[in-house]
């Protein structure tokens, strides 16, 4: 048997088109790509600083 | 693909030909997000837009440039109705190409059609409207709501959602499948919109009939039976048929006994009641009236006689010769009797006459007509001409004008000998002018005409100083 208040609260306000521009500014568009240079670069940094010591 | 480090195309091995830079896990990366891409794209095909959302969102967050993946997930956001979704992954793949990207065509239909934005954003609000009233318990106006937003954007999935829900609570199943069939139409791999499905299917299984259907061909014509929540409803069709007529017919007969009760019987009884308090109120005005006019001809009873002593006077003087000071005596008391006739207030007027009037002051028996109209005339205004006299002659005895206050509270006893205070008043100002002989006897007179008031003790206070000083 379906709670109606409790499916009632699943359901989220629709966006509008005022609120676009701040949605668009707010996303954070890291990617997986973008994590996993950072994390290449940290380690090549890494390695050349055990190096040079 | 490119390379992130030199921007080179990059070619079979794990090592950018250009930079060396070690690729290897980054092109994985990339390789992966074009996987979820393709997925993506196969559930868009067959319009499960759920699962394609979720394919095309793992696609860019593993490798945002995905240009291809970010616009399909803009076109799926929009065959759902989320306009505003879809219009964020365009700007942003957009920015990320900015040339040759089909995001601008997207983007340009709707812009070249201003009113039809405008009629998406109205939708949205007016979606947003309705999810408030539903929770604020107002569940009639958010299904009015949702239809209104329907008509206008037949693909908003949430909207086909909510509005199965309400038909679910209020027990319309089979309203509430339509709306669901519908939102499958958009996307049939929706997991709530298949769970809502299985819910009005349980509520509709054979055994009980819907609301929205006929009747089976072997039940009885004359009844039928719908499942309204947990409860099976059993009822005549007929008595629905003929409902709407009856009801009306029922209306317009108690419309009319109604007003033929008003008319006749509580209507007269209001009138009446108007009608006794109407009478009521022109009874005391007539009583009153009444009254006035026997006070009118009271005065002018008065009037009468004091014109007719003018007149017998007016002859009277007529006849009399060589008395300069007779006729001017008695003209003075006629002037003073018409004074009061057109003004019985104007004692000024009065006054300035009668004090002209010469007259014996001796009592008789048989007074002449002149000190008959004189003493008639002073019946009538005496105490008046002794009250206007007094207050002249008090303020006057207040201003330390001593002559005029003498004069006009000599006047004011002359007219009215019972002014206790002026007698006394009169005295104050013989006393305080100097003539102290006066004085005494005004005093003496209070005491012996006024005994046992205040105005006797001042006076005989008075004589007491008068007395010491004379010594």
């Amino acid at each position: 048997m379906i709670n109606f208040e409790e499916e009632l609260s699943n359901f989220k306000p629709s966006l509008e088109i005022e609120e676009a521009e701040d949605l668009i500014k707010n996303q954070n568009l890291d990617d997986m790509s973008d994590i996993l240079i950072r994390l290449m670069k940290e380690a090549e940094n890494g390695g050349n600083q055990r190096g040079r010591t | 693909m490119i390379c992130y480090k030199c921007q080179s195309v990059l070619g079979e091995g794990d090592h950018c030909q250009v930079c060396g830079e070690y690729v290897g896990l980054y092109k994985k990366v990339v390789s992966l997000s074009n996987v979820y891409y393709n997925d993506g794209l196969e559930k868009a095909s067959v319009r499960n837009l759920s699962g394609a959302v979720i394919s095309l969102q793992q696609s860019i967050m593993l490798y945002k440039n995905n240009i291809a993946a970010r616009n399909l997930l803009g076109l799926v956001y929009y065959e759902m109705g989320e306009v505003v979704a879809a219009l964020t992954q365009w700007v942003i793949s957009k920015n990320l190409e900015t040339e040759n990207n089909p995001a601008d065509e997207f983007m340009n239909e709707l812009r070249m059609s201003p009113t039809r934005l405008d009629a998406l954003s109205q939708n949205m609000k007016k979606y947003n409207v309705a999810l408030k009233y539903c929770r604020d318990g107002s569940l009639d106006v958010a299904v009015i709501q949702l239809k209104k937003v329907l008509s206008s954007n037949p693909r908003f999935l949430a909207a086909h959602q909510l509005l199965a829900l309400l038909y679910m609570n209020s027990g319309s199943y089979s309203k509430a499948e339509k709306e669901l069939n519908k939102a499958l139409a958009i996307d049939n791999g929706n997991t709530l919109t298949r769970r809502y499905l299985a819910e009005t299917s349980k509520m509709l299984s054979p055994g009980s009939v819907d609301d929205s259907l006929a009747p089976a061909p072997d039940r009885q014509e004359d009844v039928r039976e719908y499942v309204s929540g947990n409860e099976t409803i059993i009822e005549p069709v007929a008595s629905r048929q003929r409902g709407t007529g009856v009801s009306i017919l029922g209306i317009s007969i108690g419309i009319l006994l109604g007003l033929f009760t008003a008319l006749f019987l509580i209507l007269p009884q209001r009138i009446e009641k108007i009608n006794l308090e109407a009478n009521k109120k022109i009874a005391e005005f007539s009583e009153e009236a009444g009254s006035r006019s026997a006070q009118l001809l009271d005065k002018d009873h008065e009037i009468e006689g004091l014109n007719a002593d003018i007149e017998k006077l007016q002859a009277e003087i007529d006849s009399y010769e060589g008395t300069d000071e007779t006729v001017e005596s008695m003209s003075q008391l006629l002037a003073a009797g018409r004074a009061y006739i057109t003004d019985p207030a104007d004692f000024e007027n009065i006054g300035a006459h009668l004090d002209k009037v010469n007259v014996s002051e001796e009592e008789s028996d048989s007074p002449d007509e002149q000190t008959a109209f004189y003493r008639a005339l002073l019946e009538v205004c005496g105490v008046g001409l002794g009250d206007y006299y007094y207050r002249s002659g008090y303020e006057a005895l207040e201003n330390q004008e001593y002559d005029k206050a003498i004069a006009d509270l000599a006047r004011s006893v002359k007219y009215d000998s019972t002014n206790t205070a002026a007698l006394y008043f009169l005295g104050s100002s013989y006393y305080e002018s100097g003539e102290l002989d006066e004085a005494r006897k005004i005093y003496d007179q209070v005491m012996n005409e006024f005994p046992d008031t205040r105005y006797a003790n001042n006076a005989e206070t008075r004589i007491a100083e008068i007395n010491n000083l004379g010594d």
